[in-house]
This record gives structure tokens, C-alpha cells and sequence, in this order.
């Protein structure tokens, strides 16, 4: 689960790898988030043509939204088809998707860009609206292709996988005091979050959509729920609760 | 979940992780300091983390990076489809 998708080139991912996030080791540079990565920096030629063509007025405005919807839109329909595997959606479908996401992003983005600061490429930071619009929007077709009752279904799973007869004895052990921590120490919220996101798979924007909050706080949720489990299955003497035999 | 290494995974969550929304605020810096043979994940390893722990950020994040590699070059000049 959560592995990056197969057509993305290795490398793309390689850096967050490297940076020894999954094993778990901290130090004081990685307690504190940066919100920015850089000062505001003199804009590339490409990136002050379209800003200088955003915040112009007539025909040059016109002329530059319309150019800027056509790329967006390129990028929308790239993302869709990119993402289209998992939601099983077809030609029509993936066309609408990516139509909205363009209008939306476009919104977004003539609405921020006189905050744009030319920390990245103008082309980046305005595509960051519409890999977020392609979310939120794919995350609307999720549903349909699930059954009403996936987290009873799911719920039901988690035994199943502790009597598993290729479950051994170790796992087995862990499985359960998970399954008894996700029983006890969550509250009703977490443990619908953990089990819908962390077991079931449901993708965080159709489960944020579906209680009508933002991805932030449904992911607050999970954090705080994974926190918990850590705590827990720590204190039923797990050293290294999220993995008995992995590396 | 089917064994270790997905429950690992299920059950990440590290302290210096800041959340969705301030991932997003600088993802595109993170994109293109990638892009442009950086370290972003050394220079800011609590997006890295997050991306490791956020499958729905780390989709964007992915998709990001081929758009900005694919389409990053596109000028407003550029006649429209």
C-alpha cells in the first residue's frame, strides 16, 4: 500500500528515500517544518511572461488566460490518465474531470498569483493547483465503485488476517494487539479514519469529501490515530511496533 | 494490510511532519529544487516525510513532477489547443 505509482520514474522519488525519513531517526533540523524553501527570487523570462500577462489588462490578459487554460488543461488531462487506474473511470468521465480541475485551478490561480513570489518555475506552482484540483475531483468518483459498508467489511478483515494460517506466530501476536489497540485507544473518529485511509485504502480526499472537512484534518486524524497505535502496541512490549521482522 | 512492511507503513507518523496544507504551500518549490538536481528532502525533511506518509499529498507530489518535467517549458505565447 502507499507505493509511489509505477510509472513514475524512480528518481522522482529517490531524494525523499534518501533522506532517511522511514527509519524513524530525528534531529533539531527535521523537528522544525519550513514553510518556504527559499526567498522570493527574480522570476525566470517564461515565469514574469505569464505573470506580467496575468496581471495585465484586455487583450494581453485575455490572450495569456486562454494560453494558460490550454496548458492547464494538457497537465489536467496528463494527471487524470495518469491516476485513471485506480478509479477504473473512462473517456468521458476522465474528460470531465479534467475539465473542471483546469477551470478550477485557473480560478485559484488568477485569484494567488499576485502572491506568487517566483520561489519555483510560474509552470510549477500553478500545476501544484491542478494536481490538487484532479484530487479532490477524482476522490468524487471513489464511491461508486465501493460498497456502502467498507469499514464493517474492512473491520471484519483484521481477525481474518490474525487467524490467517499464513500469519505466523510473532505477526500473528502483533496483528492482535494492533487490532486491540484500534479497538480501545482510538476514539470513534480515529478509528474510522485509520481503518477507512490506513487499511482499507480509501483515498484521503473522497474520505475528507465524504465528512465534509478539508485533507489537513482528515490527515490530523490519522496522525494523531497512528500516534496512538505507536504508544500502544510500544507498551505491549512491540520495541518496534511497525515492524516485528522488516528492516 | 497484508504484513510488516504495510503496517509500517500504515502506522507512520513522524514528529516533524507539518501537515497537508503546509506541504502544499511549498510543494513547488520542493518540485523544482528536485528538478533542478537538489536535495529538497535534505533541505526540508519535514515535506520529505510528510510525502512519505501522506499517499494523497505524495500522488501530488508525483504528478507534479512529471507535469512540471513534461509541460514546465510552456510558454503563454504557445497557441492554445
Amino acid at each position: 500500500m502507499d507505493a509511489p505509482a509505477p510509472s513514475v520514474p524512480d528518481r522522482a522519488f529517490t531524494s525523499v528515500r534518501d533522506a532517511g525519513v522511514s527509519s524513524g531517526r530525528r534531529s533539531t533540523a527535521m523537528m522544525g517544518a519550513q514553510t518556504s524553501l527559499s526567498h522570493a527570487v527574480d522570476l525566470d523570462a517564461v515565469s514574469a511572461a505569464w505573470v506580467d500577462g496575468l496581471r495585465a489588462s484586455g487583450n494581453a490578459h485575455e490572450e495569456c488566460v486562454a494560453a494558460l487554460h490550454a496548458v492547464l488543461l494538457r497537465v489536467a488531462r496528463h494527471e487524470v490518465a495518469r491516476r485513471a487506474g485506480s478509479l477504473q473511470l473512462r473517456g468521458p468521465e476522465l474528460e470531465d474531470v479534467a475539465q473542471q480541475a483546469t477551470d478550477d485551478a485557473l480560478m485559484a490561480i488568477r485569484a494567488k498569483v499576485v502572491g506568487f513570489r517566483g520561489e519555483s518555475r510560474f509552470t510549477t506552482w500553478a500545476f501544484k493547483f491542478v494536481m490538487f484540483e484532479v484530487s479532490t475531483k477524482m476522490g468524487r468518483h471513489f464511491w461508486r465503485e465501493r460498497r456502502a459498508s467498507w469499514d464493517e467489511e474492512t473491520w471484519e478483515q483484521l481477525p481474518a488476517l490474525v487467524e490467517s494460517p499464513e500469519t505466523h506466530g510473532e505477526q500473528r501476536e502483533l496483528f492482535a494487539a494492533l487490532r486491540r489497540a484500534i479497538d480501545h485507544d482510538l476514539t470513534t473518529l480515529q478509528r474510522r479514519v485509520f481503518v477507512a485511509i490506513a487499511l482499507n485504502e480509501v483515498p484521503m480526499d473522497a474520505f475528507a469529501r465524504d465528512l465534509g472537512v478539508s485533507r489537513n484534518a482528515v490527515y490530523k486524524t490519522l496522525f494523531d490515530a497512528r500516534r496512538k497505535l505507536r504508544v500502544s502496541l510500544l507498551a505491549a512490549g512491540y520495541a518496534r511496533p511497525y515492524s516485528v521482522s522488516g528492516t | 494490510m497484508n504484513g510488516d512492511k504495510d503496517l509500517d507503513a500504515a502506522l507512520a507518523a513522524m514528529l516533524s511532519d507539518p501537515g497537508c496544507s503546509a506541504v502544499f504551500e511549498v510543494l513547488h518549490e520542493f518540485v523544482d529544487e528536485q528538478l533542478g538536481g537538489g536535495d529538497p528532502a535534505g533541505s526540508n525533511p519535514g515535506v520529505a516525510a510528510h510525502l512519505l506518509s501522506c499517499a494523497a499529498c505524495r500522488e501530488d507530489y508525483l504528478g507534479l513532477i512529471e507535469a512540471a518535467e513534461k509541460f514546465g517549458d510552456e510558454e503563454p505565447g504557445a497557441a492554445p489547443e
